[in-house]
């Protein structure tokens, strides 16, 4: 009935006339370049939460903020501490006070000149219970912020303007990584004056010292920074930088092939295409992160209580074959919880993969045969080690059951304690071992804090302090590594690897340095040359 | 009419009482505790518990849930756990997003579907018929993710017709609606041409035929006339959810509409935001289907919107 056929045709002619001329739109309009001129293009995956310093914990976050603001110190790209706001400093030799003098000229947005008292008032408000802060932490060993933070002082002790530019910092005890700590996010300072005005929506409004400015928000779409043309440091070389947020992996390669993003970090799954293609494997960039990633053990109940079972599932676990081929080779071997390249001594050789030791000490605890479980979320790369692991572990007799939860629910069971066994990472937020000792195996952090594993001990707890409150480097190493040894002999974690990332640059793009902290990156060495 | 419009509007209140209700009831009962996701990795017992106050999830169901009650009177969806940002503002800016989406979606699927549906039923059996047989059912099965990424990779990797992802004009939403587009008009076919192929086998078309009409007026006038109530009653359904947010398509598009938004905000726990977004997508479905029982009435008058009126 082709007369039907036309008719309709006919009827739906405005229709089908639309879309043709659509079409013909969308053609002529090809989608190149919707790029803005002089301005560098990233991805971030999910959008940024808040860009208030005081609430920030997601490295999306962070690493815009590290671009809109700055501390009193920062770091280089040698990961040493350096001048940021704060022109030097000294600190006392009881390790108890930081006097920083500060730099003069260094404006925020509305051109007000920061000064020892915004420092004071951007800490304060950290440790204000109202800030809702998760950061508190970073300032914890300030004299008097828990009477601050309890209510039962208008102000902190610690935190002293001494004159317009000069700003000191008096801790309780002497804290060796507290400088280090200061490079940190919760450590930006912020203009009173922006935060009053904004409230909760200061968040969405941030305005710092930073090289660059905030222009334009698009939650779920874009964050777009332009340069500060006041900038009192190196300016920077792009007019801007556009944070796409593309949350999808596939999505991403197919928007940096055709150009419109500069630079991503290459998804496993992409690794060997960009890899094994001539054209693009010149500009494949690696970083060798500071993270370690491990399976932990819950030590604070049976089975997992007994080191014995602890060393015997370490000893059959193939981690190397694991690395090289599951992994793609894609990070190092991990010797103990610190990252080799925080390491600043030798450790005691880990444990190697031994499956006969690991047979003999189940047999020898009469474990032959014990079930236990392991929480694994839902991501598929996690789910496939978790088998592999399964089967060494089943070799010598171990049953062990894989639970797969949605990442929230995971994260809640871990921090409760649930698991035998769970599969996480930490990555450093300041280049200190203690970063990596402290919180993860120190038994006042159990659970939230960082101890997931729930392992207690006095002597490392002991150690741990002891560095942490030594002034001098070779000795605070040394505790750090007894510590270290002290934890590989335990094991209440298997540590994997330090795991490397890759990323991908376009050609046009110079300069462009990866970071294995986000709070280096100040975005202005970066440039765009066609 | 507008009796039975104010009837339905009013109905809507209880309804949305319940849904709040049922919904605080699931996700208390949800695995996974908001302020862990909110602390981030390093949090000491002080904090979350300081936090928890603050947020009000230390009050127990009731409290909380009275709590929630009490702003949503003031016309306040509450703020965003993690964002800090109003959460009615958002869904607002969100909105037109997924309005355009889905509405582009429709403008594709409806006019397509029914005339792939037509011409299926009057060619039925013929190669025409099993093609569009062929299609419409590879395009019900497959999922909706993996057309996204061949379609994508084909228009905008290969051909370079469209931008793969992002929030904007027309050509940033082709891509997406498309997609969107392909089981609603896979669905709209299938149904068309059956309920044609009903129709077809009626007396009052005998009738038709026997008195002579040219067949063109009897397939406009008898048969889609007909046909058109199960048509509506597809294209209203799949609006409905579509204005509820289509949440891979957004996601693998980039798409900032109310699905991401709302699957962001289950992923963590975000309670505000996941009330405001079931709310919200409560309301706008059961407007979506009063809409379609008006149609009804227009399209049919021997529906009626009364019962009374029997």
């Amino acid at each position: 009935m082709p007369k039907l056929f036309w008719l309709l045709l006919h009827q739906e002619r405005n229709i089908i006339l639309f879309f043709c001329s659509t079409l013909i739109i969308f053609l002529l309009s090809c989608s190149s370049s919707d790029r803005l001129e002089g301005y560098v293009y990233y991805r971030l995956n999910a959008n940024p939460t808040t860009l208030d310093p005081a609430l920030i914990t997601d490295v999306s976050s962070a690493s815009i903020a590290a671009k809109l603001f700055n501390g009193l110190v920062r770091l280089n790209d040698s990961l040493e501490i350096v001048p940021d706001i704060a022109e030097r400093w000294e600190i006392s030799k009881d390790g108890l006070r930081y006097r920083f003098h500060l730099k003069k000229g260094v404006r925020f947005l509305n051109d007000r000149e920061v000064e020892a008292q915004d420092f004071k008032y951007s800490f304060e408000r950290i440790l204000d219970p109202k800030t809702k802060s998760p950061n508190t932490w970073v300032f914890d060993k300030v004299e008097g912020a828990r009477e601050f933070q309890k209510g039962d002082a208008k102000e902190v002790k610690g935190f002293k303007v001494i004159d317009k530019h000069t700003f000191e910092i008096k801790l309780r005890k002497p804290f060796s990584p507290f400088l280090s700590m200061l490079t940190m996010t919760p450590a930006y300072v912020i203009p009173e004056g922006d935060v009053k005005k904004w409230g909760n929506d200061f968040a969405s409004h941030p305005s710092g010292t930073g090289p660059f400015v905030l222009k334009r928000w698009l939650p779920n779409r874009e964050v777009v920074l332009e340069r500060n043309g006041n900038y009192f440091d190196k300016k920077a070389k792009v007019k801007g930088i556009v944070y796409k947020i593309i949350p999808e992996d596939l999505t991403t390669i197919t928007e940096f092939e055709l150009g419109n993003i500069d630079v991503i970090s290459l998804p496993a799954s992409a690794y060997s295409k960009f890899k094994n293609d001539r054209k693009w494997n010149k500009y494949i960039m690696s970083l060798e992160g500071l993270n370690t990633y491990y399976l932990g053990m819950n030590s604070s109940r049976p089975p997992f209580n007994n080191p014995d079972l602890r060393k015997a599932v370490s000893y059959a676990i193939d981690r190397r074959k694991i690395l090289e081929t599951f992994y793609e080779g894609r990070g190092r071997l991990a010797a103990g919880p610190v990252p080799d390249l925080l390491r600043k001594w030798d450790v005691k050789a880990g444990i190697n993969y031994e499956p006969q030791e690991a047979k003999e000490i189940i047999r020898r605890e009469g474990m032959s045969g014990i079930n236990v479980n392991m929480y694994v979320t839902a991501d598929q790369d996690v789910i496939d080690l978790a088998e592999i692991i399964q089967s060494y572990l089943s070799e010598v007799g171990i049953n062990m059951s894989i639970k797969q939860l949605e990442w929230s629910a995971y994260k809640d069971a871990v921090n409760k304690g649930e698991p035998d066994m769970f599969w996480l990472s930490w990555w450093a937020d300041y280049p200190d071992p203690e970063n990596f000792l402290f919180p993860l195996f120190h038994s006042s952090n159990l659970g939230p804090a960082g101890n997931r594993t729930r392992y207690v001990n006095k002597e490392v707890d002991t150690l741990i302090e002891k560095g942490q409150n030594s002034l001098n480097e070779n000795e605070r190493n040394n505790f750090y590594k007894k510590a270290e040894d002290i934890i590989i002999r335990d094991m209440p974690w298997v540590s994997f690897w330090h795991r490397t990332d890759f990323l991908i640059k376009q050609p046009w793009i110079k300069g462009y340095e990866v970071y294995p902290i986000y709070t280096m990156d100040k975005g202005t060495e970066v440039a765009i040359e066609r | 009419m507008a009796a039975y419009v104010l009837k339905r509007l009013l109905l809507l209140i209880p309804l949305l009482f319940g849904i709040t209700l049922l919904a605080f009831f699931l996700l208390n009962a949800l695995p996974g505790d908001p302020v862990l996701s909110l602390v981030g990795e390093r949090a000491s017992p002080e904090v979350i518990e300081n936090i928890r106050k603050e947020i009000g999830v230390d009050k127990g169901f009731i409290g909380q849930y009275m709590g929630y009650l009490k702003l949503l009177l003031h016309g306040d969806f509450g703020r965003s756990y993690y964002t800090n940002r109003d959460v009615l503002k958002d869904i607002i800016m969100k909105f037109p997003n997924t309005m355009r989406l889905a509405f582009a979606a429709m403008l594709i699927a409806v006019p397509l579907g029914i005339v792939a549906g037509f011409i299926s039923a009057y060619k039925r059996d013929r190669f025409i018929d099993r093609l569009i047989n062929v299609v419409s059912i590879t395009g019900l099965s497959i999922p909706i993710f993996w057309s996204a990424i061949i379609i994508m990779l084909f228009l905008s990797l290969k051909l370079k017709l469209f931008p793969p992802s992002g929030t904007g004009d027309i050509r940033f939403l082709f891509l997406p609606a498309f997609v969107l587009s392909i089981p609603a008009m896979a669905t709209l076919s299938r149904v068309t041409r059956t309920t044609i192929l009903d129709i077809l086998k009626m007396p009052y078309i005998n009738t038709a035929r026997a008195k002579g009409l040219p067949s063109i007026k009897i397939s406009i006038v008898h048969v889609l006339k007909n046909a058109i109530i199960p048509i509506v009653t597809i294209i209203g359904l799949d609006f409905g959810s579509y204005l509820n947010g289509a949440v891979v398509t957004e996601t693998i598009f980039g798409w900032d509409g109310i699905g991401r938004f709302t699957m962001e905000g289950i992923m963590k726990r975000d309670y505000p935001v996941i009330m405001g977004c079931i709310i919200f997508g409560t309301a706008v479905f059961v407007l979506v289907n009063l809409i379609t029982d008006i149609l009804y009435h227009y399209l049919d008058p021997r529906i009626r919107l009364h019962a009374k009126e029997k």
